[in-house]
């Protein structure tokens, strides 16, 4: 009510002025105007929005590809075609001559943040030495500290736009500043804040690992798992640190696919314990990972669950029989591709007892003679070199 | 009580109950309107920090398989394969459905892709008309694409359910062999399933627009344009205020009623045992997304359906009143059968927001406004008639809902202007713009009538002619007609 007192009080004036009637016109029709001067407002602004922002993107287009054009030339000159690093000058005695980027112009905050934003890309553009300059470049015209600043804003976004800057070039954070930030409620900067402490820290990169409350979603995993991958000289940890204390399935679900990238055979008995959990999602990413092992003894352990499980937590021991590809249970692939009424169950029994190569070639043989049409084509089908699935 | 009173008082039964309805519209629109917002500029910020490149050098990517039914579409295949196997995204296959096509565009695919017939595996998980053979590339370049050979089975859901069937991964994106999609398609459709744990995405779609007019080569987006003809510009509007301001809005709430056939990225699992794509209905996309809803109603799946601002599919919008005409009377009828068959959902509090919002809203708001608006023009012409009208009120009234309806359609504009920069001249968004204006008086109407007649069909029950939906094709040399399935 408050807020059609406050509208009739700003706009009835006009409508009285323009409408002699107004006040005697029903309450619906008084609306009606009301409404029809709101709608032509509105719409003039959302033209007029467009056209400034079309506008407005332009010049900030414009101006940036100049100002692009402008450091690239600066920083090709004196980075990437250093006269010393060419003359094959060690690495620490190469000289960066900073003035041209003491210019008046680089006063302008929005002209040193795009010499932030283009020796980022410099960076992620080049490895090496040239990476090397960028990074002591960035530190020598003190634009960290401008990163820094922007990690302790208020705003999360200015924060999150701190810390992948740093991120980018490299530049050590305090696990004290970074930590906290890693269980934000915000989810990109805490994602930005797990990616910059495992390649920023310097005591133990994976701390976070132990304190995450908050899930890894599969974006975060897929982000970290890059960084853990491509970073030069972390030191990679035993995984199964977390598998076997960690509460966070995520984080679990996580490091296994961790153990399979990096082999860590190490990790298998604390794998094996997983098979215990309660949740089958995490289960069938135990088997998942002890197949993509070849952790052959824990062979006789998924046969013997086996009956227990769910159906992806079958399909998934099957595929581990096949990556396994012992020998040793050729009559329960067997069995299971002949008992089994399940299509998916069939194809996977059949897909382990073909990966086994010459040791099945009889009994594969043997099944397309024998089964029935429909089973026999599942053979066939995952015989076929075409087909991948 | 005399005659005159009785229709005095009837009259003033329809008005107040119009005035209710027309009201609730309003205000349910601006609500979308603020929601679309909020969504669209949540999505701006958190995009421009997302490097979708991380998808494609992962071990950690999700499969997708990508399902184009066809139905002679000989004039274009080729390029669209070729367009679909070159997609940014390392881990995914294309399964082109060819619906019995009576041309020769199976031979085509044969000896372009080097195709071979194989023993594979067919499950039927969803019922289907037969499939006759599945044939895959003997050339490693194109090792990515299964094609399906069935009986025609007279509807796009038959093809995609055999599609369905023969895909291998947990997602499939459903589109249709002509359409044309943006190469980050699949990156951009599947970040909301990765950035998501609590509940279950089941569907996902974006924003589709009109192709007609835009420059495309060998099944490649060059330009986009501004539809020169009228009847698909108007679309082009409509599309922008159904997409960017509709579904965006709805997703807000986890409300979205429908993902377009022509893109949308579905949970398989859920997909299959909600019982695919029914290929009875004259709207299939929107059933199979509330019968995937109702399902995870059922069984407790804490389900969310979300929409992504970004326009990443193009399709041929119809450009004469009879194909436009057979293709909305297809639409409507779709709708009338799908409230029908789901009738016990209706404000049915045990299916939460589909039973109390999603099939209220469909059914009060979109079913039965043609119904409610026919009445209005008939109600007009009777006042009129009887000498009964207040102009100066009729006027009054009939400025407002003008003029709201051109603040709506150009805030949609404004709404899909932040995400979407691919008019390439101010001109296209003035002439955009300015068909706004006409869309109340020259198009409205025309939907008004064949959702109507669509309705008409359905009661009488009468046979749907599958027949042919002629198009133009794309970024040909001179206008070329070829024929499709009536699915758009």
């Amino acid at each position: 009510m408050p807020a059609i007192i406050l509208a009739d009080s700003l706009f009835g004036p006009f409508f009285r002025k323009y409408f002699y009637y107004y006040d005697s016109y029903p309450l619906v029709i008084q609306i009606a105007i009301f409404l029809t001067g709101v709608a032509i407002v509105t719409t003039v602004v959302a033209y007029s929005s467009i056209l400034l922002r079309r506008g407005r993107g332009y010049l900030v287009d414009a101006r940036t590809k100049k100002i692009n054009q402008f450091l690239d030339n600066l920083i090709t000159d004196h980075i990437i075609f250093n006269e010393d690093v060419m003359n094959g000058v060690a690495l620490t005695d190469v000289q960066i001559d900073l003035a041209p980027f003491q210019k008046p112009i680089f006063r302008q905050t929005w002209v040193k943040q795009a010499l932030i934003d283009r020796l980022i890309y410099f960076s992620s553009s080049f490895s090496g030495d040239r990476n090397v300059l960028f990074r002591r470049l960035f530190i020598e015209l003190e634009l960290e500290k401008l990163s820094f600043k922007k990690i302790k804003s208020i705003s999360l976004s200015t924060k999150i736009v701190g810390l992948v800057e740093l991120t980018s070039m490299g530049i050590a954070v305090a696990d004290v500043i970074i930590l906290p930030l890693t269980n934000s409620r915000n989810r990109k900067l805490r994602s930005e804040a797990r990616i910059a402490y495992i390649k920023l820290s310097k005591n133990d990169p994976f701390k976070f690992f132990d304190d995450a409350t908050e899930p890894l979603l599969l974006w975060d995993q897929l982000e970290l798992f890059k960084i853990i991958t491509t970073t030069e000289g972390l030191t990679i940890p035993n995984f199964a640190r977390w598998i076997t204390y960690s509460t966070n399935k995520s984080i679990v679900s996580f490091c296994l696919k961790l153990v399979i990238h990096y082999n860590q055979h190490e990790a298998i008995p604390a794998i094996v314990k997983l098979l215990d959990t309660k949740d089958h999602y995490l289960r069938v990413d135990a088997i998942n990972c002890l197949g993509k092992l070849k952790a052959e003894e824990v062979e006789e352990k998924l046969i013997l669950i086996y009956n227990n499980q769910p159906l992806r937590c079958q399909i998934e021991i099957l595929k581990a029989l096949g990556r396994f590809s012992t020998g040793n249970q050729i009559n329960f692939l067997r069995n299971e591709f002949l008992r089994s009424t399940d299509f998916d169950i069939k194809k996977n029994a059949a897909r382990s007892l073909i990966k086994h190569g010459r040791q099945t070639k009889e009994v594969v043989q043997m099944l397309i003679d024998t089964a029935t049409p429909e089973s026999a084509i599942i053979l066939k089908h995952c015989m076929n070199p075409l087909i991948k699935y | 009580m005399k005659t005159g009173t009785y229709i005095e008082a009837v009259g003033e039964f329809y008005e107040g109950a119009v005035f209710i309805y027309g009201t609730t519209l309003l205000i349910i629109y601006a609500i979308l309107a603020m929601l679309s917002l909020g969504a669209v500029r949540r999505f701006n910020k958190l995009d421009k920090h997302i490097d979708y490149n991380l998808l494609l050098n992962s071990e950690l990517t999700p499969g997708v398989s990508v399902i184009a039914p066809a139905f002679n579409e000989a004039l274009t295949i080729i390029e669209n394969v070729h367009s679909l196997l070159n997609l940014n995204y390392p881990n995914y296959e294309v399964i082109i459905v060819n619906d019995g096509s009576t041309d020769n565009s199976l031979e085509l695919m044969i000896k372009e892709f080097d195709l071979a017939e194989v023993d594979f595996a067919y499950n039927e998980r969803l019922k289907t008309k037969q499939v006759r053979r599945i044939l895959r590339s003997t050339n490693h370049a194109f090792s990515k694409l299964v094609v399906v050979d069935k009986i025609n089975g007279k509807a796009k859901a038959d093809a995609s359910n055999a599609g369905i069937n023969v895909s291998s991964f947990d997602y499939f994106l459903c589109t249709d062999v002509d359409s044309i999609l943006d190469r980050d398609t699949i990156m951009k459709l599947i970040k909301p399933v990765m950035d998501e744990n609590r509940k279950r995405i089941i569907a996902i779609g974006a924003t589709l627009r009109m192709a007609n007019s835009c420059v495309i080569e060998q099944g490649y987006m060059q330009r986009v344009v501004v539809p020169r003809q009228l009847l698909p510009r108007f679309q082009e509007i409509e599309y922008i205020r159904s997409f960017v301001m509709g579904k965006m809005g709805w997703s807000v709430i986890n409300c979205v009623p429908n993902v377009s056939g022509g893109l949308g990225l579905f949970d398989k699992e859920i997909a299959i045992n909600a019982g695919g794509y029914d290929p009875l209905s004259f709207g299939e996309d929107m059933e199979l997304v509330i019968r995937m809803m109702t399902y995870c109603v059922n069984y407790e799946i804490d389900y969310s359906i979300r929409y992504i601002p970004v326009t990443l599919c193009w399709t041929e919008g119809p450009a004469t009143l009879k194909v436009y005409g057979r293709q909305r009377s297809r639409w409507a009828r779709g709708l009338a059968q799908l409230m029908w068959a789901h009738k016990k959902l209706l404000f049915n509090p045990r299916y939460g927001r589909l039973g109390l919002i999603v099939m209220p809203y469909n059914f009060v708001f979109e079913l039965l406004a043609p119904i409610v608006e026919a009445l209005g023009i008939i109600y007009y012409i009777v006042i009129i008639i009887l000498g009964a009208i207040n102009w100066e009120y009729a006027k009054v009234l009939l400025v407002f809902v003008y003029s709201y309806a051109i603040m709506i359609s150009t805030l949609s504009i404004l709404w899909d202007q932040l995400t979407y920069h691919t008019y390439k001249t101010w001109r296209e968004i003035i002439i955009l713009c300015l068909t706004a204006f006409f869309e109340m008086v020259a198009y409205h109407p025309l939907i008004v009538f064949y959702s109507i007649k669509g309705y008409f069909n359905f009661i009488a029950n009468r046979k749907h002619s599958w027949g042919n939906m002629q198009r133009q094709g794309f970024g040909q040399a001179g206008p070329r007609t070829r024929a499709i399935t009536a699915n758009s």
